[in-house]
């Protein structure tokens, strides 16, 4: 049977089932409680957990263990993540994998404590200084957070490349029924450190930045055409699909439900993985589409923008894109179903 | 007679220090220690940013380019993913004691089982000579043109002294590289600062005062001298903490 | 489907009651979704939490509009009830709240003396599951046996298994009370 868990436990336990042998971070609400959990959970394994002294500390230590070839985790929020993108910056830079969560909160600077969206670009455009770009992968139940848990490691292996686990405050904090997933005892990667120098490793002095550039290019290109994840309903023969991920996007599932038994032909794209944009979901979207509806927990509008270029990308450059910007939290279902009357009164309208 | 050792085999090319610099004898001992201890096949360098990363061109080792100033945070996760190897933080003193000092203290604070050396030049050799937290009073640097202001500035740190009272470190020193006799000593204590890491005894360091002739404006010969007059007296060589006997 | 608030003050273990009816929930089988307040009320001042069950999806775990209030004190009560569903139902501590302040008059209202029952079966800690028994019986969904297993499941899991006995008394404390 499905145990009742809070999400970030289940989401720690899941890590450690993934084979997560390090972990190092600092506390935040309302992600502390994965720390909490590990604290005691990994050294009972005869794995390695760290309280670091900053967040900053957290993420260079999980550097560190990255180099050494075992499976590392750091989990933040908010301002947190925000220090911790030197690290993330550099265990780009030299191509280790690991991941980092993070329990999304809301806000500027110091923030709030409410559940939100908001950091949606940052993650998805790389977040620190260069060129690069995280794997982001956004469940949208407890049951999905801990499924992904695995596949983050998989993708931030394969391509020697960071994944973050995007998720909200109240998905950390809420509890459901979850199956947790097997132990699994994860394959050995060819670059860790082992004291011997048998992985070749070029000094920074004879790199080459301009061939490196080109192989980037090249990753990012691959893991956007092999990588997308995603759900559609009913976008095929949708007057105006809706896009959104997480929980907001748990919530417009049953706003569709609802406006469908009204007679309204309203399709969803949910996005699985935040980078790469699913785009490939936009293919089978009715051609006849009146209009995407990105529904969001932020302020200013962050997934619409990733929304118009897309549907512009896959020929739909005509249809409005809109945007109902919940600010924090998860849009109740009669909000939705209320906006959506709106856009098609004509009363709110496109932001592009 | 004098014997010269020959070059340990984990140096396999020339790193490009100025003439006169300490840091390539500075790394010289350090290979020749870990060859003697037999950890020359066994070991991890965290290398800060500064002229200190320049040791990445040229080791056959193990190591990664920490960001700036967290060398003793990756080597703490080093340490305790693989406590079998000998883990190495490498930096210079801006690096360790002014972007990173919070790294390097919490580092020691917990007591973390690896070895930083210090090269201590009392300035930011890489970026060009400027200001650093162990520049010494009056001294000129290209963010100090008329001269370190200490009661704008703070004075310089002496930092394996605040190690040694303040904390439970297995090993602290600070040698230098001016003379063979002081060459000779600075290399017993990276052998007793890499043995305690050896022996599980805890954190150990050794700062290292290094001449740096590019950016103090000097001959190599006047560099070495500079450090015996000006920098000895402030920062006194020697053992602050000694390995307890087992 | 049916969405549940459980409020009160800090301390109250308003949070803990939601949790036995989500657990309830989930040992027969139903989805069900607990989603608490936290934040600035973490320490301190007014908690709540919102449980939802059924045996359809659950896609917003989140409060809409309850069916069901749990109000353990008078400034949980009028901030709630505004945000119920007409024909809902309030049970209320009557402890500590009297009947007239409750504003809604389209909703059944039940009030429980949680603590002054409690206390006379003499498990003065039980006032909470007093009041879980009652608010399964007033949701009219779980039987008195459904409720018994799923709490006592919940606590054995825990590895509070001593408290059994004490724990179902006050449970059927609850759910028997008349009033229903």
């Amino acid at each position: 049977m499905a145990e009742i868990m809070k999400g970030n436990h289940a989401i720690a336990e899941a890590a450690v089932r993934a084979g997560v042998t390090f972990y190092a971070g600092y506390p935040i609400t309302p992600s502390s409680e994965i720390m909490e959990y590990l604290s005691g959970r990994l050294p009972e394994l005869g794995r390695v957990f760290i309280q670091a002294e900053s967040e900053v500390a957290g993420i260079t230590m999980v550097m560190g263990a990255a180099a050494c070839g075992v499976r590392a985790l750091t989990a933040s929020s908010g301002p947190g993540i925000s220090l911790k993108q030197e690290g993330i910056s550099c265990i780009s830079d030299e191509e280790l994998s690991c991941v980092v969560i993070n329990v999304a909160r809301y806000g500027n600077g110091l923030g709030t404590l409410f559940s939100s969206q908001c950091d949606y670009l940052r993650e998805t455009r790389g977040g620190g200084n260069g060129d690069y770009r995280c794997i982001v992968l956004c469940p949208e139940s407890v049951q999905e957070a801990v499924d992904l848990m695995a596949l983050a490691y998989e993708l931030s292996e394969k391509y020697r490349i960071v994944s973050t686990l995007l998720t909200e405050g109240a998905l950390g904090q809420m509890m459901e029924p979850c199956v947790l997933p097997e132990f699994i005892d994860p394959p050995k990667v060819s670059w860790g450190f082992d004291g011997k120098y048998s992985y070749k490793k070029v000094g920074i002095f004879d790199r080459n930045p301009y061939q490196e550039g080109i192989d980037l290019r090249k990753k990012h290109e691959c893991i956007k055409e092999n990588e997308q994840r995603f759900e559609t309903i009913d976008v095929e023969d949708a007057d105006y699909v809706f896009v959104a991920y997480g929980l907001p996007a748990r919530s417009v599932k049953g706003a569709i439900k609802e406006l469908q038994a009204e007679g309204h032909k309203v399709g969803l794209i949910r996005l699985i993985t935040a980078w790469p944009f699913p785009e490939k979901a936009f293919s089978v979207v009715n051609s006849h589409v009146k209009g995407f509806i990105s529904v969001e927990a932020s302020a200013t509008g962050q997934v619409v923008e990733d929304v118009a270029l897309y549907s512009k990308k896959s020929g739909f450059g005509h249809v409005p894109a809109y945007c109902l910007l919940n600010i924090y939290g998860i849009p109740a279902i009669r909000d939705t179903k209320e906006n959506f009357k709106k856009i098609i009164a004509g009363e709110i309208k496109e932001v592009f | 007679m004098a014997k010269s050792a020959k070059v340990p085999t984990i140096i396999d090319k020339p790193m490009g220090f100025c003439p006169g610099c300490g840091h390539g004898i500075a790394i010289r001992l350090i290979a020749e220690c870990l060859e003697t201890l037999g950890y020359d096949s066994n070991v991890i360098f965290g290398i800060g940013v500064g002229c200190s990363s320049l040791l990445g061109g040229g080791l056959q080792t193990d190591r990664l380019h920490c960001p700036h100033g967290r060398a003793s945070a990756v080597c703490t996760a080093f340490k305790r993913v693989m406590p079998e190897t000998m883990v190495i933080a490498y930096q210079g003193d801006g690096d360790a004691y002014s972007i990173g000092l919070s790294q390097t203290t919490n580092a020691m604070y917990r007591n973390e089982k690896f070895t930083l050396f210090v090269i201590n030049n009392t300035l930011y050799g890489m970026t060009g000579g400027q200001m650093s937290s162990t520049t010494m009073p009056g001294q000129k640097t290209s963010t100090s043109p008329l001269g370190r202001d200490c009661g704008a500035t703070g004075l310089p740190m002496r930092f394996p002294e605040m190690v040694a009272s303040q904390f439970n470190a297995a090993y602290v020193a600070r040698g230098t590289v001016i003379n063979p006799a002081h060459i000779n000593k600075l290399k017993g204590y990276i052998i007793n600062a890499l043995e305690a890491q050896k022996y599980n005894e805890g954190y150990s360091i050794v700062e290292i005062l290094a001449p740096c002739p590019t950016n103090w404006g000097m001959t190599p010969v006047n560099a070495m001298a500079h450090i015996q007059e000006t920098l000895i007296p402030y920062y006194p060589l020697g053992e602050f903490k000694t390995r307890e006997k087992k | 489907m049916k969405e549940v608030i459980f409020a009160g003050l800090g301390g109250q273990g308003v949070l803990t009651i939601g949790l036995i009816m989500a657990e309830i929930a989930n040992h027969r089988g139903d989805n069900t979704t607990w989603v608490p307040s936290y934040g600035s009320a973490m320490r301190g001042g007014m908690a709540n939490c919102t449980v939802k069950y059924g045996k359809e999806i659950i896609y917003n775990p989140a409060q809409e509009a309850c069916d069901i209030l749990l109000a353990m004190h008078e400034q949980a009560l009028s901030f709630f009830e505004e945000k119920m569903n007409s024909g809902g139902i309030i049970v209320y501590n009557s402890d500590i709240i009297s009947k007239d302040k409750i504003r809604r008059t389209d909703v059944q209202c039940i009030g429980v003396p949680c603590a002054s029952l409690a206390e006379k079966i003499g498990n003065p800690r039980g006032a909470n599951i007093i009041m879980t028994g009652m608010l399964l019986k007033a949701s009219g969904d779980f039987t008195e046996e459904e409720g018994l297993a799923g709490m006592n499941a919940m606590f054995a899991k825990k590895g509070k298994t001593k408290f059994e006995a004490q724990n179902s008394i006050a449970f059927k404390t609850g759910y028997d009370f008349p009033g229903n």
